[in-house]
């Protein structure tokens, strides 16, 4: 690891203020930059440690629950307000990492986790995500953790955030300093031929916090991995489902392991809304669900998988 | 009797306060700090190497490359022996595979030798690398026995004549990962000199091993070498062989005239001990209608490395374990650019799980209940000599009664695929265990002084398994004495020199040279106090008196009595030292293991949901830690079924899962609770306390019952390991 | 590249340092320190150290105060070995710089005394012993969380503490056997 600057910020103000200057990262939780400069992949000029700015406060509003960048996942997914309120977000959390890092890591630096993609994480390896135009040995090497939807020839990642997942299912708002609220939809950008770019933030800027609009239903986060815990998915379902006299009114899909970005299927959805939530239809859902997918080598069976997947969540949240 | 008893461990209340101190908490003053700078590429050549930045880097004491590097008195055989492998880096240009040490950074800090070792810039001549066993299968070969004596070849009858005219012939491909020790204490070595004499602080399971072969290769005597380990974190056989980074920081050390530390970072002990090599193996079962086997042919392939040609995944129960006159087992290996394979506790379950599946195929495809199928089969006598009956040494059939009661085996199964709990498919398999139990000589010598507690010392290790605590209770049995009065101290090769801990063979072999110097000490005070007038057992024959309980006695006349520690008030301090064996034997150690398995119905996942193993390991010496260590072994099949499994890159030849979140060991979750029986008879062939080895034996059947229960719970047979969701699909 | 058989690859290991002054920390507000010197209150202990910014926890703990008891197993926050309490929540001391935990207060296996250490020891929770202080520290840490309510949350709820040698389910025994 390079030696760095490390400078305190108190307020966001300063912290954005500091982080502005070029080489600047920040630390909260530190439990991914940490090791994203062991491995050589980032190296910062100037650590901005933003733990004493206050913003880990989770506070109720009119039509929403906002939730600071600085809680940690476990106090999150403790909270009543998230675990009554947004279940969903509680057990996506849960799901995620292990009891002493769900302590560190803070909401902001959760969205903000990079692939884990091994490729990506060995900088003896070609990357085009960490060094553009390196070349991409996912696409015809091990690729068994890789995307089936969003990917380019460029880049095949996932994106391993479970929050992400359900706050994707939620509609939620990343709060950026500076700026208006930016859909989570939004907020993470697909490689194409410039992997190296994975959200809108801009260098210096901050989350400040996320905002969750209230809505209908039960949910239900399903995640798929190779060990019982501790452990990324293969494939993730978060689903929230709205049914009156067993009718769709309102439904949210979104998958994690499948794509660089949480992947939301409006379409499924579309299905979904409106029809009686038969056998059969939940069937056809996860079929649409899966329309477009494609596989490299190793990853065709998250295809089968997520629609298994989908399946199943949708059938527990009924 | 203290033997067998469950006492806690001695060594625990060091290990619960942090104050037991492993190779890398050793306070040493004037310390340096060594990373290691590996190859990039898995094949080529390096054609420069720029080390100018690195060497101007704040704190850095020296970079070490093959231009600079160490000059070592000898060379490794091409057969490494207990070399883990016959390649030292640092004496040339040329690569074999990735992650290959190509430069060493020496600095005043951690972090300015890690920071240093990144900037050290390396350009490489690259060559494509061979990484795939199943693309070079067509360059197998059977490579020489070695000094281990390997077996890759075996036959009797006429195994194929015998398959061919089968009533009920199965046949599987199966396949094995490569895999990973990943103890959790990565490997470290500290070295430090004073004079021409140096004290090597180290990970290692044999202090014999690394003190003889750094010798070697430094050129210097033993007697100029002590190793130190008094605690290890786990080794698993990683830490068996002595590798090169061990005497290369040995080496730095010297010429530095400063004491040095590595400590291998978790990517690193990827490519720097060995790991168990990756198989394809194929194997048929002929039997008759009722299950009765006619015939094995076993074939398999693994992994070597270009230097070294050795397969330490020996299949030997797939032609010793169950009575059957024709057999033939061919081992070959292919040689790729990744490092030397090495054993990984129980090289033989690997083969274990071929054979042990292809049983479960058999009792599928004759309808024969599984645990019925090995009693038909079972061996008496050893099916590679007839005529020598197993005699005591063999109590599987206890095993198989103690696990099937203690499990509720069935003895309807139901059919595949036909038993579900909250949407997943249930299953049930079973396995037999079967290892070989080895000894090694060993050396225990005990001082007794004027307050009668005992200090008992030997150079051999724990290394997580109990050698502290059965070692004391074995000497306060054979001296008569409570296990307060024992002290054991063992790490260090200031100590009469003893058995490796590797093969499961340090309880009977430490355990054995304990007793005997124990008994030995005692027969010494004995004579002393009969022979001295101011004993009450003064004029006694000496055949009939004993110990129990710190006190010298007469047999006949209890009442006659005193103390070891009156004894030796008078007399003076009274020593003892016994080696143990004369002559190396071998025995077999069997166990059954029961699994059940639930199946997600939707996404294939796998879950253990109950294990129960009974063991025939001779004499229990410890009913707590033995039960731990057998717990311990099944969990370690556990992750062969279902989780561990190093992925490399077949263009770049670099290992992908060099870290714990790639390579999945199984955690807290993944693991239910276990129960053990044990047979607790001794085996008198297997040592003279009747003792043999538990801790790899468990392993070997766990990973096939784990499997034929996934096969009972989905009606698929997963030939190909871990089986991940993937493959259930 | 490699299918052309041989070629030429260059391979910067790392990322070239960018020529700013480094090593020190930034007096960016009132509470930020301008020192290179770190103090941490250890087992209630007061210690400076003269650390570098890059130092982790973990790192401090071991080579600056010989507190040797928190193990490094993987330094990547993936075996649960270094876990310690900071202000009483259990965190991997791996994935936090030292600086970053001024005036909190750090517990190490060192400072407690505990009845999970008794019943680890009771149940055989252990074998070689490396992972035990982290397990121990964790174990502390969840019964601080509350209460587990049965042997599944606990074995949920311990999972960032690998144990190569399988004690787990003595580990969930001793655990158990403490929390009720």
């Amino acid at each position: 690891m390079k030696d760095f600057q490390y400078a305190r910020a108190t307020s966001v103000t300063e912290a954005v203020r500091l982080a502005r200057r070029p080489g600047a990262a920040f630390v909260a939780g530190g439990t991914e930059l940490l090791n994203l400069m062991k491995d050589s992949v980032q190296a910062p000029d100037l650590v901005v440690d933003v733990n004493p700015v206050p913003l880990a406060e989770i506070t109720q509003h009119a039509d929403m629950v906002r939730i600071g960048a600085l809680a940690r996942m476990t106090d999150v997914a403790r909270h009543p307000l998230v675990r009554d309120g947004f279940p969903l977000v509680s057990q996506a959390l849960m799901a995620s990492a292990s009891g002493q890092v769900r302590n560190m890591a803070s909401i902001g630096g959760n969205l903000m986790q990079r692939t884990r993609c091994w490729y990506f994480r060995d900088a003896a390896m070609p990357c085009n995500t960490r060094s553009p135009g390196s070349g991409c040995p996912a696409v015809n090497g091990e690729n068994r953790w890789h995307a089936v939807f969003g990917g380019s020839d460029s880049c095949i990642k996932v994106h391993p955030s479970d929050l992400a997942v359900a706050l994707t299912a939620l509609d939620a708002r990343v709060l950026i300093d500076g700026r208006p609220p930016v859909p989570i939809r939004d907020f993470y950008v697909l490689p194409g031929a410039t992997p190296q770019v994975e959200t809108v933030l801009r260098h210096g800027e901050m989350i400040t916090g996320v905002e969750i609009p209230r809505a209908a239903g039960t949910s239900r986060y399903v995640k798929v991995r190779d060990r019982a815990s501790f452990e990324f998915a293969l494939v993730s379902v978060a689903v929230l489902l709205h049914t009156r006299h067993g009718v769709v009114q309102d439904v949210r899909l979104a998958f994690g392991g499948v794509a660089p970005k949480p992947w939301r299927s409006v379409d499924a959805e579309d299905v979904l809304r409106g029809r009686r939530l038969t056998d059969r239809l939940l069937d056809e859902a996860a079929e649409v669900a899966v329309r477009g997918a494609s596989a490299r080598r190793h990853n065709g069976f998250k295809i089968e998988l997520l629609k298994r997947t989908v399946r199943a969540a949708l059938d527990g949240a009924r | 009797m203290i033997i067998g008893k469950p006492l806690d461990r001695v060594d625990g209340p060091a290990k619960v306060t942090g104050a037991a101190k492993y190779a890398a908490d050793q306070h040493i003053p004037g310390l340096t700090h060594a990373v290691l700078v590996t190859s990039a590429i898995a094949r080529g050549k390096i054609i420069r190497i720029d080390t100018g930045q690195a060497a101007r880097s704040p704190g850095v004491l020296s970079v070490i490359t093959h231009h600079n590097g160490p000059r070592f008195a000898y060379q490794p055989p091409k057969h490494p022996w207990i070399y883990g492998q016959t390649h030292v880096p640092l004496q040339n240009d040329v690569i074999y595979h990735s992650g290959q040490i190509v430069a060493v950074v020496i600095a005043d800090t951690l972090e300015r030798a890690r920071y240093a070792a990144t900037l050290i810039q390396i350009d490489y001549a690259v060559e494509t690398p061979e990484i795939s066993v199943e693309a070079n299968l067509d360059k197998a070969f059977i490579p020489e026995r070695g000094p281990f004596n390997l077996r890759y070849e075996y036959r009797r009858g006429d195994a194929h004549g015998a398959l061919a005219t089968a009533p009920v012939r199965v046949s599987g491909r199966y396949r094995t990962s490569m895999q990973h020790h990943n103890p959790m204490e990565p490997t470290a070595t500290t070295a430090v000199w004073d004079g021409d004499h140096l004290t090597l602080y180290e990970t290692t399971q044999a202090l014999a091993f690394t003190r003889q072969k750094t010798a070697e290769m430094l050129g210097v005597d033993q007697k100029q070498v002590r190793v130190v380990s008094p605690y290890l974190g786990g080794g698993f056989g990683a830490k068996g062989y002595v590798w090169p980074h061990t005497f290369i920081t040995a080496a730095i050390a010297r010429s530095l005239g400063r004491p040095v530390k590595l400590v291998l970072t978790r990517a690193q002990s990827y490519t720097m001990h060995g790991h168990r090599a990756e198989t394809v193996q194929e194997l048929s079962v002929g039997a008759t209608r009722d299950g009765t086997i006619t015939a094995f042919v076993h074939s398999a392939v693994s992994q070597t490395s270009m230097l070294n040609e050795v397969s330490w995944e020996e299949m030997d129960a797939t032609t010793q374990l169950y009575a059957c006159p024709n057999a033939e087992l061919t081992r070959r290996v292919v040689r790729l650019n990744l490092g030397t394979p090495t054993p990984m506790r129980a090289p033989l379950s690997v083969g274990g799980y071929a054979l042990e599946s292809i049983m479960d195929e058999l009792s599928h495809a004759t309808g024969v209940n599984p645990l019925e199928l090995r009693l038909r089969n079972y061996s008496t006598h050893n099916p590679e000599n007839p005529s020598q009956p197993w005699g005591t040494g063999k109590f599987l059939r206890d095993c198989y009664e103690l696990g099937a009661k203690l499990f509720d085996w069935p003895h309807r199964l139901p059919r595949p695929r036909s038993t579900r709990r909250d949407g997943g498919w249930i299953g049930v398999g079973m396995a037999t265990a079967f290892h070989p139990t080895y000894v090694s000589a060993a050396t225990v010598s005990i001082r007794m002084d004027a307050d009668g507690k005992a200090l008992v010392r030997s150079a051999t290790q724990d290394i997580g398994t109990g050698t502290y605590t059965i070692v004391t209770q074995t000497v306060a049995d054979a001296l008569g004495v409570p296990a307060k009065s024992v002290r054991f101290e063992l790490g260090d090769t200031n100590f009469a020199p003893s058995a490796p801990s590797i093969g499961s063979r340090t309880a009977a072999s430490v355990g054995t040279a304990a007793h005997h110097a124990g008994s030995a000490l005692k027969d010494k005070v004995i004579a002393i106090a009969v022979a001295d007038h101011r004993s009450p057992l003064y004029g006694i024959p000496a055949a009939q008196v004993t110990a129990a309980d710190g006190q010298l006695f007469h047999r006949l006349d209890p009442r006659r009595r005193e103390t070891y520690a009156d004894v030796l008030r008078r007399h003076g301090p009274v020593d003892s030292e016994a080696v143990w064996p004369a002559a190396p034997g071998i025995s077999r150690s069997y166990g059954a293991v029961f699994a059940e398995v639930t199946v997600d119905d939707a996404t294939g996942e796998v879950r253990v949901t109950r294990l129960v193993g009974a063991f025939d390991i001779g004499r229990v010496l410890n009913a707590k830690t033995a039960r731990s260590q057998a717990i311990g072994g099944m969990i370690w099949g556990l992750g062969t079924a279902l989780t561990e499994h190093t992925i490399v890159d077949e263009h770049l030849g670099r290992i992908l899962t060099a870290n714990l979140s790639g390579y999945l060991v199984p955690v807290e979750a993944d693991v239910p609770d276990v129960d053990i029986a044990f047979v607790d008879k001794a085996d008198p062939a297997a040592s003279d306390i009747g003792a043999k080895g538990v801790g790899e034996l468990a392993s070997n059947g766990a990973t096939a019952a784990i499997a034929n229960a996934v096969c009972h719970a989905t009606g698929r047979r997963v030939r190909d390991l871990p089986i991940t969701p993937d493959k259930l699909l | 590249m490699v299918d052309e058989g041989i070629s030429r690859r260059r391979v910067l290991a790392g990322t070239a340092a960018a020529g700013v002054a480094a090593g020190m920390t930034v007096n960016a507000s009132a509470t930020a320190s301008a020192s290179t010197g770190v103090e941490l209150t250890v087992n209630g202990e007061k210690h400076v150290l003269d650390v570098e910014p890059r130092v982790t926890l973990l790192d401090a703990l071991r080579e600056q105060i010989g507190l040797t008891g928190t193990k490094k197993g993987c330094d990547r926050g993936e075996c649960g070995a270094c876990t310690v309490l900071v202000d009483g929540r259990r965190i991997k001391s791996c994935l936090t710089l030292a600086v970053m935990r001024e005036g909190a207060e750090i517990t190490t296996i060192e400072g407690v005394r505990h009845p999970l250490q008794e019943a680890f020891i009771r149940h055989d929770a252990f074998q070689c012993g490396f992972c035990t202080p982290g397990q121990i520290m964790s174990a502390i840490g969840l019964l601080a969380e509350g209460e587990p309510g049965s042997d599944a949350q606990v074995r949920e709820q311990m999972s960032g503490n690998l144990c190569r040698c399988g004690a787990y389910p003595n580990i969930v025994r001793a655990i158990r056997e403490v929390s009720g």
